[in-house]
């Protein structure tokens, strides 16, 4: 049995320099061949990948959640080992088994959760993934970060401290750090899910700029029009398999669609079912903030059966304060909010959970869920005590398991086992869970924060749908989004909060997106 | 009269000094561990073996400074042994120092009794004691409370600057520091979080080492294994309300060695048949003031955001 693995060791690897779908004129900086990833847990995320990446392009992977993706380019940089598969950069065979390696080989991403360190300075964490020893001269650092700056035009200052800057200075940070590392090729995993329209701008000036300086970037994304806006080739990946390599200027927005989703047509019916009675009287409702600011000044409103009301404004204008003093998150200074004429202010969360106030959480990660905890525990989270998941204090498994397979097919969470741990699923599935348990348990009310946030098109129409069924069973739905896009499309009516204030409020009928932009920034309609 | 005020007042002072040598030497070695995210709740234990190791290398030898080399091989030894555990097993670090306390009240009781005879007394017939320091030590008061002290005060106080351009200033502690604020990301951008944790630690080992050591060789002479009396655990204090930082583990240090120095002080004076209760009182000082210190200065202090949580790649 030595002969073969001597042969294998001395033969030389036919080296591929060139790929059938290479574009003319143009070389090749990566190559990836036949990668395959199973995870412990039984998900196949790779099967068979294959993906050439040119020098000096823009290359993107589009995808799905849970599409594999992610686990593709954490496989490039060294964050992962694949079962099987080669990688080759310019033509020569490599074995990428840690991050440090990949940087040392020219590949740097750029997670989706940055891996920067708050509480140190930019300097200092450029500085961590140097290779210095002894004293430290952040004076050196500072120079090479101004120098490697100066040259793209990117403005930062090594001195600030990463806790205090916006998110989209921590992403130019992130990518600044990998070119101190000379590294060649940047990869970038769903770069603008965290950044607001002008960062957007803004990164893709950069995203630019670096092509222009020979880098090759590589962008994973689930958002068809950013593909087609940023990228030179386009590689679409579903279920794990890579689906085709198309040139963006060649394609088109529907086609993309299609081979993203195959057979998707978006088909939600939006129907306005006359209110009933009210729900939900919120009245001359004041909250403060974190800081001891006033964050909900003077707040009142009702929200009635079977009605959608949207509340649309920027981040940060109360939102945050205002949905956390319904669900008993947060003490209200005063004011009163009734349901069904039941005075539910300041109760606990279990008290209002009990009358029947389901609520989707902006921040499913620490407030949706228990990551550590199985899918069937999370599932039954706010109903564990009651029968049939309990009787007389004893726990159910059989009736936890029963009701969450029922709940994983249903919402269409991707989980191979529903006593799998929470941890184990991306983050769109998790929505997907959290939606499942929030919708399922019977609530006449539903607050539901950024419900689709981060999720991708189909996700995304799962739980719009959702909600048009609850409404239409006379549900009420409180929506608060900062994507006004969302919010005009389902609400039935739309409130606009500005610094803690409800300036503005518009009937299906009369809404006029234009104003409530305007509104929405402060100016007067 | 006023001569002899003067005398009682720098003694005093001398003596507060002496009495936070090993909670400044165990702190700044907790610091240190701390700064890297590992809380070791064992440090207590480790200066029982330390000061074991140490009282019966000088004991055997009849060297003091064997006894000290074997005091400081101890404390790296012990802390090591801790190291395994929350570093390689990746066991919870509060269990872990706690069981390793454990063990070494265990094993010192044990080897002390295999060692001598029941009854025995046994002790160092000679202490290590002050060095003056030639000519500084002449300066009046001064030399006095300043110069002429152990050698473990001297490497204490240089330990301080020390320690601090190790934590701020090298890229080693810049290492450590990211290690202990977030060590997943440490290690994604190529840091060996283990090798700079065992680092720490064997930093640690050293200072907790001669911490222990000196309790035996500088301060008591004898062996007891109630003789650490919860300087670890005060130590730990100290790290948090010096706030991370050596030079604030040096003051911390101070203060509660000076009420310690105090504690006793007052007990000297006091004559009559409750003076025994009332010293008995006296010496729950520094453990009170821990306490109200930790109350005042506790609050609102943000340390490594990773201290004491376990760590794993996958």
């Amino acid at each position: 049995m030595l002969t073969p693995l001597f042969f294998l060791k001395r033969s030389r690897v036919e080296v591929p320099t060139t790929q059938a779908d290479q574009p003319p004129g143009s070389e090749l900086a990566l190559y990836v061949k036949g990668v395959n990833k199973t995870y412990p847990n039984g998900i196949v995320a790779n099967r068979d990948v294959s993906i050439s990446i040119m020098k000096g392009e823009v290359h993107a992977i589009l995808g799905e959640n849970g599409a594999g993706k992610t686990t593709l380019v954490k496989i490039i940089s060294g964050c992962l080992k694949p079962d099987s598969g080669e990688i080759y950069i310019d033509g020569r065979r490599v074995e990428i088994d840690s991050p440090l390696k990949a940087v040392s080989l020219g590949i740097g991403m750029v997670h989706q959760h940055f891996t920067l360190i708050p509480s140190f300075t930019v300097a200092e964490n450029i500085a961590l993934s140097l290779p210095l020893t002894g004293r430290l001269s952040l004076d050196q650092v500072k120079e090479r970060i101004r120098s490697v700056s100066e040259a793209l035009n990117l403005k930062i200052d090594p001195d600030a401290r990463i806790e205090q800057l916006p998110v989209g200075l921590r992403q130019r940070v992130e990518i600044l750090r990998l070119l101190c590392q000379d590294v060649r090729i940047l990869i970038l995993d769903e770069p603008t899910s965290v950044l607001t329209p002008i960062e957007v701008e803004d990164l893709f000036k950069m995203i630019r700029e670096l092509k222009s300086k020979g880098k090759s970037i590589i962008i994973i994304t689930h958002k068809v029009r950013e593909a087609l806006t940023i990228s030179d080739r386009v590689t679409i990946m579903r279920g794990g398999r890579v689906v085709k390599t198309l040139t963006t200027k060649e394609t088109n927005e529907s086609e993309l669609a299609s081979l993203v989703v195959e057979g998707f047509c978006p088909s939600l019916k939006i129907e306005h079912v006359r209110r009933g009675e009210p729900l939900l009287i919120v009245k001359d409702l004041r909250v403060k903030g974190d800081r001891g600011e006033v964050a909900v000044k003077g707040v009142s409103f009702v929200l009635h059966s079977g009605e959608i009301l949207g509340v649309a404004g920027v981040a940060g204008n109360g939102q945050k304060e205002l949905v956390e003093a319904i669900t008993g998150l947060r003490k209200a200074d005063s004011g009163t909010i009734l349901v069904r004429n039941f005075d539910l202010t300041n109760r606990s969360p279990k008290t209002i959970i009990k009358n029947g106030i389901a609520y989707i959480p902006e921040d499913r990660m620490r407030r949706g869920v228990i990551l550590t905890m199985s899918v069937s525990e999370n599932l039954v989270l706010k109903n564990f005590e009651d029968p049939p998941y309990s009787k007389k204090m004893i726990m159910d498994k059989e009736a936890m398991e029963r009701s969450a397979s029922e709940l994983i097919t249903k919402f269409g969470i991707k989980a191979s086992d529903p006593w799998i741990s929470v941890n184990s699923l991306s983050g769109g599935n998790i929505q997907k869970l959290v939606v499942a348990r929030e919708l399922s348990n019977g609530a006449s009310i539903l607050v539901a924060e950024q419900p689709t946030g981060g999720l991708d098109v189909k996700a995304s129409e799962g739980v719009h749908q959702k909600m048009m069924e609850l409404k239409s069973k006379g549900v009420g739905i409180l929506l608060v989004s900062a994507d006004l896009d969302e919010i005009l499309k389902l609400s039935d009516r739309i409130l606009v909060i500005f610094e803690g204030r409800i300036v503005g409020e518009f009937s299906r009928d009369n809404c006029d997106m234009k104003k409530i932009a305007r509104l929405m920034l402060g100016a007067s309609a | 009269m006023i001569e002899m005020e003067w005398a009682l007042i720098i003694g005093f002072i001398a003596a507060g000094i002496r009495t936070s040598a090993p909670l400044m030497l165990a702190s700044l070695g907790e610091t240190i561990v701390e700064r890297g995210g590992i809380l070791n709740l064992g440090i207590e234990g480790a200066m029982l073996i330390s000061a074991f190791t140490g009282f019966m290398g000088a004991f055997l030898s009849g060297n003091l400074w064997i006894g000290l080399l074997m005091a400081i091989l101890g404390g790296i030894l012990t802390v090591i042994t801790f190291g395994i555990l929350v570093v390689r097993i990746n066991l919870d670090q509060v269990v872990s120092g706690l069981a390793i306390n454990l063990l070494a009240a265990g094993l010192c009781l044990y080897f002390f009794r295999l060692a001598f005879s029941q009854g025995a007394f046994p002790y160092l017939s000679e202490l290590i004691g002050p060095y003056p320091i030639p000519l500084l030590s002449q300066i009046p008061v001064i030399g006095e409370v300043l110069f002429n002290q152990t050698i473990f005060v001297y490497v204490g106080i240089v330990s301080v600057p020390i320690t601090y351009y190790l934590i701020f200033k090298t890229s080693y502690g810049l290492k450590l520091r990211s290690v202990g604020e977030d060590p997943l990301v440490a290690s994604y951008l190529g840091i060996e979080v283990s090798k700079i944790r065992y680092t720490a630690l064997i930093l640690e080992g050293i200072f907790v080492g001669m911490a222990g050591g000196l309790l035996c060789l500088s301060m008591f002479n004898v062996f007891d294994t109630r003789i650490v009396a919860a300087r670890g655990f005060v130590a730990v204090s100290i790290v948090i309300l010096g706030r991370w930082n050596p030079v604030g583990a040096f003051a911390g240090s101070l203060l509660f060695g000076f009420t310690e120095a105090l504690s006793l002080w007052i007990g000297t004076f006091l004559i009559g048949p409750e003076s025994a209760s009332i010293s008995q009182l006296l010496s729950l000082l520094p453990y009170l003031v821990t306490l109200i210190a930790l109350l005042i200065g506790g609050r609102r202090v943000r340390g490594p955001a990773a201290l004491g949580s376990p760590f794993s790649k996958e």
